[in-house]
């Protein structure tokens, strides 16, 4: 499978080429799916992307044998940066078990013969759909995120071409103004998932719609962070130790998913993420989204979100540690502080 | 305290033949040039402008004060000239965008004469005026609120509208918005183009008057463009006519009221009255 | 709970996929062939390579039969395999008055140096139910014509009459930057805007037939000023010509099916040199609706005018059927973390007003829903 043998062969017709690949399967195509000229490209659009943090650098994206949409972009990037030693990973909503995070993991373990796994600690690249995991990342780890929508300013205005401008000056006044009304209007900043961001203090950025829980992890973190979009053709990075600032005003401060009194009703966990299930008998249950860290909840309840690293419990998200109960109720009171 | 210097400013739209200046003009008669067809919008600006000085600049449609206001507001590149303002190091008629965002943040505020040019109708009243301040790095919420219900009372506008969305407001209340986003920032210069334009004559009034105690309180150097005598007599100290793109006349507002040297100017004066 | 059919492994995938596949034997009948695709359903193999973007009837043939009649799907798995191809080098160019034309009716005209050709066409016909189909003995209706049959004529492009006297306008085309004369390809360079028109042209040409044709029925409708008239459309075959790796020869390897059309609009580009604005529509296969509604499009967006087909980047970034299929069925996908999130702001801000104003129901507000 990783000869890169070439789908056509001395083919004098499309019969040929057809009888040629008809039993093929996938064995017919490339490695890693993609032609190497593909991969160069998408390496090149990714190390631009470095190079200018929360920058979104276009980047003729491939259409894929997976619906655009449904993380095209996330895989063509996967792919681009996968080779034989790697362990891959890949999360839908915080679930490995999701039909799509299986069918993305199908299509890399066939065409690049990578391993995979479901452990966030031994993954060397994890793509993920709207979630970071709850463990803390290490430098030697890549995160891609699929990115449905990349730019922040389209909550404001729906043309690029004039959105493109307002990133080369950076005026992001209309953003904040729309800021500004949301306080006027509800109280508080009532955006949810993709919550903008300033990155580096130059560019504002869309974090993909990953809760806001999940926002202040890419603030000085360890590894490096790629976004990517295939049907909107774009790629951006948060490398590691990059400054990542939600947007908020001083007297309204950004704030991250409260839940209140919950804890996870299968580990226990009261320091993660956590969605909550309407029962068959009308009850409403909460349980972790990382299935994977809520496992080895389940066998360690004390387990810190930092364990496989020496006790270093760098900074990730809210409440890195559950033995340190500071962070993510910090602001759950309703969050003002005039 | 000078605070702005202007040389030379000249605005031809369409291909530049390099003739058209020489063929037009009010000796002419025209400011289409009849080789190549551009038009010379205004050629050969030259005035300098001090600290609480109000200047107006009045003419009739076509005569070029509103490419000449909005070359100054820095809305419209210029085709040649020179404007010194006192806070900017240059030609600030030459600065990059980056340079020329921030002095209209900062520096110059406009109010234009097309409501859509200068406000977001979508936005409520405050957000306009409070777009203003966040542009210039205001992050906390409250000062912002505090500051921007001030100049809802500077300018008259109820602050009770504030949050409204700014289409629904009257045309008085949106002039008076655009002032209270000109002036936010504590601007060195504003810019007014044809600030009564489109009023009723007692609204008209009204914003005059807001504006002139508005002017003189905070000493804030000021050019009035506008077709209308009346205006340019209640707000301004001195006085540009322009004709066919070119200054024909200039001098204390008073002594060109009273005594206007050039016919034109006599014909305008006494069409009025 | 529903949510354990959507996680679960690959086994589950498998068996949706069989069960998929299953619903095309399902039925008495005799299997489908290929070849019957590619001889009966010419019109649905025409969409799928033009939205496909790739000229290949009997992949497309195959590609509908595996998307079970489905051409968003079939194109789909046509765009998909494409991409995977490597590319070996460029057709050379070629005039279309070099199309073997089969049918070509000229609106403009009353007569047009070649004459009207009406060819194989229903549109003159009523529309009524065939029910001797469901009997369909293969009898041919022309068999017992005595007219011998001619070979396609190549003939003169009806819009060159006008070019010829001065009357149409002639546009930019936009071609590569880094290589002159090439036309922008979007499958290789990203689209940003202003697009070139090649890019324009390309990214219709490629469109979603009931995309092209709602937008193009927009600016008839009122939505927009364009109300062309059109100078002819016409289907048959175009040589495709290489270059021969040893001789440098043009070779003729193949010819492709397509429609074409060139319309012109009554509003000119320059007052003071009165031109035709024109639109051209080209794409593979026969597919008479999509033409003509791209050449809508095309005069449309060079007006740049605000009516919404007018504006190059809504009409390119909604048209292709491949993006537009693929984002709005992604909603399909769990989105609880999102939603998650949501009711958390909602209940929030709920709290908020209900505080606010002490017990009584709060408004139901809009909470930003975005991914």
């Amino acid at each position: 499978m990783t000869d890169g043998r070439s789908v056509v062969p001395d083919a004098e017709s499309v019969d040929d080429l057809l009888d040629g690949v008809a039993d093929d399967g996938l064995a017919g195509y490339n490695y890693a799916y993609l032609d190497e000229h593909t991969k160069r490209e998408v390496r090149r659009a990714t190390l631009k992307a470095i190079a200018l943090p929360g920058h979104q650098v276009p980047f003729a994206s491939r259409e894929m044998p997976l619906a655009r949409g449904w993380g095209t972009g996330g895989i063509q990037t996967s792919l681009s940066l996968l080779g034989p030693e790697d362990a891959f990973k890949v999360i839908d909503q915080g679930s490995d078990e999701s039909v799509n995070a299986a069918n993305i993991r199908r299509l890399a373990s066939r065409t690049a013969d990578v391993e995979t796994t479901t452990d966030a600690t031994d993954a060397s690249v994890i793509q993920t759909r709207h979630r970071i995991p709850e463990e803390v990342l290490d430098d030697d780890q890549i995160l891609v995120l699929q990115v449905p929508i990349t730019d922040p300013l389209r909550r404001v205005d729906g043309s690029d071409d004039a959105n493109r401008r307002r990133h080369a000056h950076k005026n992001y006044s209309k953003m904040w103004v729309a800021l500004y009304e949301n306080v006027v209007e509800y109280g508080e900043i009532k955006l949810s998932s993709r919550y903008p961001v300033l990155v580096d203090d130059r560019y504002l950025m869309d974090p993909s719609p990953i809760p806001r829980w999940d926002v202040p992890k890419l603030d000085d973190a360890d590894n490096l962070c790629l976004f990517a979009a295939g049907r909107e053709a774009r790629i951006y990075a948060v490398p590691p130790h990059t400054e990542v600032e939600p947007l908020a005003f001083k007297d309204r401060q950004f704030q991250v998913e409260r839940f209140p009194d919950q804890a996870c009703a299968n580990c226990g966990s009261e320091d993660t993420f956590l969605t909550e299930v309407e029962t068959d008998d009308g009850d409403r249950r909460y349980a972790c989204n990382d299935t994977s860290f809520c496992e080895k909840r389940r066998a360690n309840p004390d387990l810190s979100k930092a364990h496989h690293r020496d006790g270093n419990d760098h900074a990730w998200g809210p409440a890195t540690d559950p033995s340190v109960p500071d962070g993510p109720t910090e602001n759950s009171e309703g969050g003002e502080r005039e | 305290m000078t605070v702005l210097d202007v040389a030379n400013l000249t605005k031809i739209y369409g291909d530049a033949c390099g003739e058209c200046v020489d063929n037009t003009g009010p000796s002419v008669g025209d400011n289409q040039c009849p080789v190549c067809g551009s038009v010379v919008a205004c050629a050969d600006v030259d005035f300098q402008l001090h600290d609480g000085e109000v200047l107006g600049i009045v003419g009739e449609s076509g005569s070029g004060k509103s490419s000449l206001a909005e070359m100054l507001a820095l809305d419209l590149d210029a085709t040649a000239g020179d404007a010194r303002y006192h806070a900017y190091d240059g030609n600030m008629l030459s600065a990059d965008y980056q340079a020329r965002h921030e002095l209209q943040n900062q520096h110059v505020g406009m109010v234009h004469q097309h409501v859509q040019d200068g406000l977001e109708l979508s936005f409520s009243g405050g957000g306009n005026v409070a777009e203003k301040l966040l542009a210039a790095g205001w992050r906390h919420y409250g000062d912002i609120r505090d500051r921007v219900e001030s100049l809802f009372r500077e300018t008259e506008v109820p602050v009770s509208r504030m949050d409204d969305a700014t289409e629904t407001y009257s045309g008085g209340m949106q002039r008076r918005i655009q002032i209270a986003k000109a002036i936010a920032n504590d601007p060195g210069l504003v810019v007014l183009d044809e600030p009564t334009t489109g009023l009723d004559v007692s609204v008209q009034a009204r914003v005059l008057d807001m504006f002139r105690g508005l002017q003189r309180e905070q000493d804030v150097a000021t050019i009035v463009v506008s077709h209308d005598l009346d205006v340019i007599r209640l707000l301004a100290d001195r006085t540009l006519v322009m004709r066919h793109g070119r200054v024909i006349e200039t001098g204390l507002t008073d002594r060109i009221m009273e005594d206007p040297h050039h016919e034109y100017t006599q014909t305008l004066i006494n069409s009025v009255i | 709970m529903g949510y354990v059919a959507v996680e679960a492994g690959e086994d589950v995938i498998q068996r949706a996929e069989e069960l998929f596949e299953k619903q095309r034997v399902d039925g008495e009948s005799d299997q489908l062939s290929v070849e019957q695709v590619d001889d009966q359903f010419s019109r649905l193999t025409a969409q799928a390579m033009s939205e496909g973007g790739l000229y290949a009837p009997r992949l497309a043939a195959i590609a509908v039969k595996q998307a079970q009649g489905d051409t968003a799907e079939a194109a789909f798995l046509l765009r998909a395999y494409r991409s995977t191809l490597e590319r070996w080098g460029s057709s050379r160019p070629v005039e279309t008055a070099e199309l073997f034309t089969t049918r070509r009716v000229s609106p403009a005209y009353k007569d047009v140096p070649g004459g009207q050709v009406l060819g194989a066409t229903k549109d003159y016909t009523q529309r009524l139910l065939d029910f001797e189909l469901t009997d369909d003995d293969g009898t041919d209706p022309t068999e017992e014509w005595d007219a011998e049959p001619e070979d396609p004529p190549q003939l003169r492009n009806v819009m060159e009459v006008l070019r010829d006297q001065g009357l149409v306008h002639n546009p930019e085309t936009g071609s590569d930057e880094d290589q002159p004369g090439t036309p922008f390809d979007a499958t290789r360079e990203p689209i940003t805007y202003p697009a070139p028109r090649a890019a324009v042209l390309q990214e219709l040409a490629r469109g979603e037939t009931g995309a092209v044709t709602a937008l193009g029925y927009s600016e008839l409708r009122g939505y927009g000023q364009v109300h062309p008239t059109l100078g002819e459309v016409r289907t048959g075959d175009l040589p495709v010509r290489i270059e021969h790796p040893y001789t440098g020869d043009e070779v003729e390897v193949t010819r492709a099916s397509v429609t074409e059309t060139e319309c012109v609009v009554p509003i000119y580009e320059k007052a003071d040199d009165p031109q035709f604005s024109f639109g051209y529509g080209l794409v593979f296969g026969r597919n008479e609706r999509k033409a003509i509604g791209m050449s809508i499009l095309d005069a449309a967006i060079q007006l740049d005018g605000d009516a919404p087909a007018q504006d190059a980047e809504f009409v390119l970034d909604i048209v292709d059927g491949i993006d537009s299929f693929g984002f709005i069925e992604h909603l399909k996908l769990p989105h609880y973390v999102t939603f998650q999130s949501i009711l958390d702001r909602i209940r929030s801000i709920r709290e908020r007003t209900a505080a606010a104003s002490s017990g009584d129901d709060a408004p139901v507000q809009e909470v930003s829903a975005d991914d």
